[in-house]
C-alpha cells in the first residue's frame, strides 16, 4: 500500500524530512525557516512542536535514532542540535559551524557522536560535542573542494564521508576526529585516515556532467552511488578498482538516491517518480518504477468550479493539469521508512508538491514481477 | 462613423436649442460656452453686453490672416451676409443671432453657423478652383499654416489643382500606421473612378515643393491630391472642399482609432495569457472562508 | 511554413522541460543571499551551456539555464515595419505588466523581443509542465495575434481609403 499525506493543508514544498527511530514522528521543513514535528495518530498527523530557531530556510534535517537528537542546518549559516526535554519540547543548542555561506546538508554519523554539514562556503564541517566547554564544535574539511557541497553521506565505519558538490565532483574524505574516537581500521578506500584526507575523487563525467545532487554509501560501505544533473546514475565499487559505472537514463535529473539493499538503489527527482536500479558490480540495470499510476480520471466538476476555471484560466476543463503519477512536482528527498540500507522495506519521499508518500517496497516488488532487489 | 462631420455639431445644437427655447416662449438664459474644434479652432458662444437675447458666435483660427489673403472675408460675407458683426476681441469672425427676431429658416442658420470653420477654409479652395477654371496658370501657390508645423499648399494649373498637405506624425508608430493608410489611399482609386489621384511621400516634400521651405524629417509626410476639373467645377466643388479640408483630421483620427483598437486587442490578449499562466498555479487546497459576521466555514467541493 | 512549426515547438518543449529542473541554491558569493544565477552569473560552473532553437533566421528561442533559474528569450517573426511596431508594442505592453506575469522579465535580452525568467521559486509554486505549456502557448499565439492585428489595421485602412475616395 502506498500512503499519501499532506501536512498542514498547504501546498508549499517540503524541503526535507526525517523520521524518529520507531517512525511514529516526523520532522519536516515546509520550505521556510521552521521545522515541524508531527506525531502520527492513525491516518492523521498531529503537530507537536515547531522548531523555529533558524531565521532563514532550513536546508537539512537529520534525526539520530538512538540518541534521539535532531540536527538541522539552514541558509542562515547555522546548525542546531535539538534535544527533547522532560516536557517533550525540543531545546536547541547552537553549533559553531564557522562558515560564512549557507549550510546545505547535514547527516549524523552512524554512531551518532558527530555529524557533518556541507555548505556553500566550499567546505564540510565535521561537528562533535566538546565536553569541557559543553558545546558543539567543528573541524573543517576544505581541500580540494572548490564549490558548494550539495550532499553528504557517512560510511558505516563512522569515519569516511562521501560528498558531492556543484563542481561536478564526488569525493571521499576521512572525517576522523582523534579526540573522540579510536583509530579506524583500513577499508578498501585506503589505510591512512587523518582528518580531511582525500581518499578518492571522481569526476561526474569526462566532459563535466553537471552538479552532483545526491551521494550515498551502500550498507557495507564499499560502494558509492551518486546522481547528478546529467540524469545519469553512477556507481563505484571500491573493491573493483574504483571504476565509475555510469548509466544515462531517459528521465529528468535525479535529486536523491538511497541504497535499499546491498545491490539496489532508489532514485527520485524531477521526473516525479521513484525508480529502482540495481548494480551487480559491473552494470546498472533498471528494475522498475515504484509509481505505476494510470491516467487519472477527471473527477466530477461542480458548476461553481466550472465557472471559476473559466474565469481564471479561460478553459473548460483542467484534466491535463495533473501529472499521471502520485507526486505532482519534483521529489527532493528520499528517506528509508522501514528497514535500513541493507534491507529497506518501505521508503518515504517528499517533494515540491508538499506531499509525503510512503512506498511499501515489498508489496510493490511483488506486484512487479520483474523487480528483484 | 467613418467620415468626420464637417460641421461643429456642438455649436449647431447649442444654437438650435436656443432657437427652440425662444420659440417655445421660455425665458432666454445667459450663455457663455467655449468649444474647441480640429486644427486649433476655437468657438465662443456668448451674449452681447449681457443681453440674453443676443447670441454671438465667434471663431478663432490661428491662420485666418492667411485665409484672408485668399478672400475669406468675401466668402463669409456671401454666406452669412447680415449675420456678420465686428469680430469679438481675440477672435477672427463673429456672427450674431437675435432671439427676439427669429427667422423662419432658423434651422438653416444654426447649421450654417456650425459650418463656420469649413467656410473659412473654403475660400482658398474656391479661389484656386476658379483659377483653374479660368485657365490661369502661374498664380502664386497658396500656403496655409493650418497647424503648428503643418502646412497646406494649393496650386492651380490649367487642367488641375494640386492640394498638398504636410503632416507630422508625432509618434514613430504613427508613421508606420500612416504609411499603411496612405498605401491604401493610393490604391483606393481603383475602387472609385471619380476619385482624385493621391500621392504620398514620406520624409521629403514632393517635386512641386522642391526649393521651398517645406520641411524634411523622419516624421513628416506629404499627401498630394490632384484634383481634376470634374472635382473643381461648380457642381462638385462644395463636396470636394468638404472632403479635402477634413482630410488631415480624417487620417489622424483613423490612425488613433487603429492604435486604440490595437491597444484593446493587446489588453485582451494579455489577460488571456495571464489566464493561461494561471493554469500553472495549483488550486489552493484550503477552502476556508469567512462570512461577513466573522464565522469561518469550509466549502466542500 | 506550417510544417516547420510543430517540430520547432516540440524541440522547445523538450528543451524547456529539461531546463526547468531547478533547485533552491544559495549564493556562493554573498552570504544569506539567493539570486538567480543566470542573471548574476557569479560562477561559471553554475551555468549550463545556452541553447538556441531556431525555426528560421528570425524566429528563435534562446534558453539559458543555471542551477536555480532559467532564462527564455524569444525572437518573434517580424516581416515588415508594421509587424515590427506591433510586436514592439505588444511586448512592451506585456512587460509593463511584468509583476502580474511573475515570470516575465522587464527587459528582453539583447537581440530578442521578450524574455522570461523562471526561478526555482516559480517551479516550487507552480506546475512545471504548465509553465512549459504557457511558454509554448505564448510562442504560438503571439505570431497569430500579430498577424491578426496587422490584418485588421490593413482592412481598416482600406475601408477608410475607399470610403473617403468614393465620396468624390
Amino acid at each position: 500500500m502506498t500512503e499519501k499525506f499532506f501536512f498542514g493543508g498547504s501546498v508549499s514544498p517540503i524541503t526535507c524530512h526525517a523520521w524518529n527511530k520507531d517512525r511514529s514522528q516526523i520532522a519536516l521543513s515546509p520550505n521556510n525557516n521552521e521545522v515541524h514535528i508531527y506525531q502520527r495518530d492513525g491516518n492523521d498527523w498531529k503537530l507537536t512542536d515547531v522548531l523555529n530557531q533558524h531565521d532563514l530556510k532550513v536546508n537539512g534535517i537529520d534525526w539520530a535514532p538512538n540518541t534521539n537528537r535532531i540536527v538541522t542546518c539552514s541558509v542562515d549559516r547555522n546548525a542546531y542540535v535539538w534535544t527533547q526535554g522532560e516536557d517533550k519540547k525540543w531545546k536547541p543548542a547552537l553549533v559553531l559551524l564557522r562558515i560564512n555561506r549557507a549550510a546545505t546538508c547535514v547527516k549524523w554519523s552512524p554512531c551518532e557522536n558527530k555529524f557533518a554539514t556541507g555548505s556553500g562556503a566550499r567546505l564540510i564541517s565535521v561537528c562533535y560535542f566538546e565536553e569541557e566547554n559543553d558545546w558543539w564544535v567543528s573541524k573543517h574539511i576544505k581541500k580540494p573542494i572548490r564549490s558548494t557541497v550539495t550532499s553528504i553521506d557517512w560510511h558505516p565505519n563512522n569515519v569516511l564521508l562521501v560528498a558531492g558538490s556543484t563542481d561536478y565532483k564526488v569525493r571521499v574524505f576521512s572525517a576522523y576526529i582523534k579526540d573522540i574516537e579510536p583509530q579506524p581500521t583500513a577499508t578498501p578506500w585506503g589505510k591512512k585516515m587523518p582528518l580531511g584526507q582525500l581518499m578518492a575523487e571522481f569526476k561526474n563525467s569526462g566532459t563535466g556532467g553537471g552538479w552532483i545532487h545526491s551521494v550515498s554509501f551502500s550498507s557495507d560501505g564499499n560502494r558509492i552511488c551518486w546522481v547528478g544533473h546529467d540524469s545519469a546514475i553512477n556507481m563505484v565499487d571500491a573493491n573493483s578498482g574504483m571504476n565509475v559505472i555510469k548509466v544515462k537514463t531517459e528521465y529528468l535529473p535525479f535529486l536523491s538516491s538511497v541504497w535499499i539493499s546491498p545491490t539496489a538503489v532508489v532514485v527520485a527527482g524531477h521526473s516525479c517518480v521513484p525508480l529502482i536500479y540495481s548494480f551487480d558490480g559491473s552494470t546498472i540495470i533498471f528494475n522498475g518504477k515504484l509509481d505505476e499510476s494510470q491516467k487519472r480520471e477527471a473527477g466530477g466538476i461542480s458548476a461553481m468550479r466550472h465557472f471559476k476555471l473559466l474565469d481564471s484560466n479561460s478553459r473548460l476543463e483542467n484534466s491535463d493539469t495533473l501529472l499521471d503519477c502520485i507526486h505532482q512536482n519534483a521529489i527532493s528527498w528520499v528517506a528509508i521508512y522501514g528497514g535500513d540500507k541493507s534491507n529497506a522495506t518501505k521508503i518515504s519521499t517528499s517533494g515540491l508538491d508538499g506531499q509525503l508518500v510512503i512506498w511499501d517496497l515489498n508489496t510493490l516488488t511483488r506486484s512487479m514481477q520483474n523487480l528483484k532487489i | 462613423m467613418i467620415l468626420l462631420e464637417i460641421n461643429n455639431r456642438n455649436v449647431e445644437e447649442t444654437l438650435l436649442l436656443k432657437f427652440k427655447n425662444a420659440l417655445a416662449g421660455h425665458k432666454p438664459e445667459s450663455i457663455d460656452v467655449t468649444v474647441a474644434d480640429f486644427d486649433g479652432v476655437l468657438f465662443h458662444i456668448s451674449n452681447i453686453k449681457s443681453d440674453k437675447t443676443k447670441i454671438r458666435t465667434s471663431i478663432s483660427l490661428k491662420f485666418y490672416k492667411e485665409l484672408q489673403e485668399h478672400g475669406a472675408d468675401e466668402l463669409l460675407k456671401r454666406e452669412y451676409g447680415d449675420l456678420l458683426i465686428d469680430p469679438e476681441d481675440g477672435f477672427n469672425v463673429s456672427v450674431l443671432i437675435d432671439l427676439e427676431n427669429i427667422p423662419d429658416n432658423y434651422e438653416e442658420i444654426a447649421q450654417k453657423i456650425g459650418l463656420l470653420k469649413r467656410n473659412c477654409f473654403a475660400s482658398v479652395f474656391e479661389k484656386y478652383f476658379d483659377f483653374q477654371e479660368q485657365g490661369l496658370e502661374g498664380e502664386k501657390r497658396a500656403v496655409i499654416h493650418y497647424r503648428n508645423e503643418e502646412t497646406l499648399y494649393v496650386e492651380a494649373k490649367a487642367d488641375r489643382v494640386t492640394v498638398v498637405f504636410s503632416t507630422i506624425f508625432k509618434d514613430d508608430d504613427d508613421v508606420v500606421i500612416g504609411k499603411v493608410f496612405m498605401q491604401e489611399l493610393r490604391e483606393g482609386r481603383r475602387a472609385s473612378h471619380t476619385a482624385p489621384q493621391v500621392l504620398f511621400s514620406h520624409r521629403e516634400p514632393p517635386m512641386e515643393l522642391a526649393n521651398t521651405d517645406a520641411r524634411v524629417g523622419d516624421n513628416i509626410g506629404y499627401v498630394t491630391f490632384v484634383l481634376f476639373p470634374r472635382h473643381t467645377n461648380k457642381e462638385t466643388r462644395d463636396n470636394t472642399i468638404n472632403l479635402i479640408h477634413m482630410f488631415r483630421d480624417y487620417l489622424h483620427y483613423h490612425i488613433k482609432c487603429s492604435k486604440a483598437y490595437i491597444h484593446s486587442r493587446m489588453r485582451a490578449k494579455t489577460s488571456d495569457f495571464l489566464k493561461v499562466l494561471n493554469r500553472a498555479r495549483p488550486e489552493q487546497k484550503s477552502t476556508e472562508k469567512k462570512t461577513i459576521t466573522g464565522k469561518t466555514f469550509h466549502r466542500k467541493e | 511554413m506550417a510544417a516547420t512549426l510543430k517540430p520547432y515547438l516540440t524541440a522547445v518543449r523538450h528543451t524547456l522541460t529539461a531546463a526547468m529542473c531547478l533547485d533552491n541554491f544559495s549564493s556562493q558569493v554573498i552570504e544569506r543571499h539567493n539570486k538567480p544565477e543566470i542573471e548574476v552569473k557569479s560562477s561559471k560552473e553554475l551555468v549550463l551551456n545556452p541553447v538556441v532553437i531556431s525555426r528560421n533566421e528570425k524566429e528563435r528561442v534562446l534558453i539559458e539555464t543555471s542551477v536555480n533559474s532559467v532564462r527564455i528569450s524569444i525572437s518573434i517573426k517580424q516581416a515588415d515595419e508594421i509587424e515590427k511596431i506591433l510586436c514592439h508594442k505588444f511586448t512592451r505592453f506585456m512587460m509593463m505588466r511584468a509583476e502580474s506575469f511573475v515570470i516575465l522579465r522587464r527587459k528582453p535580452i539583447e537581440g530578442y523581443d521578450i524574455s522570461f525568467l523562471i526561478t526555482n521559486f516559480h517551479t516550487e509554486q507552480m506546475f512545471k509542465h504548465k509553465l512549459v505549456d504557457f511558454v509554448i502557448h505564448f510562442i504560438e499565439e503571439v505570431d497569430k495575434e500579430i498577424s491578426e492585428l496587422k490584418l485588421s489595421v490593413n482592412s481598416r485602412a482600406r475601408i477608410c481609403a475607399e470610403e473617403f475616395l468614393k465620396r468624390f
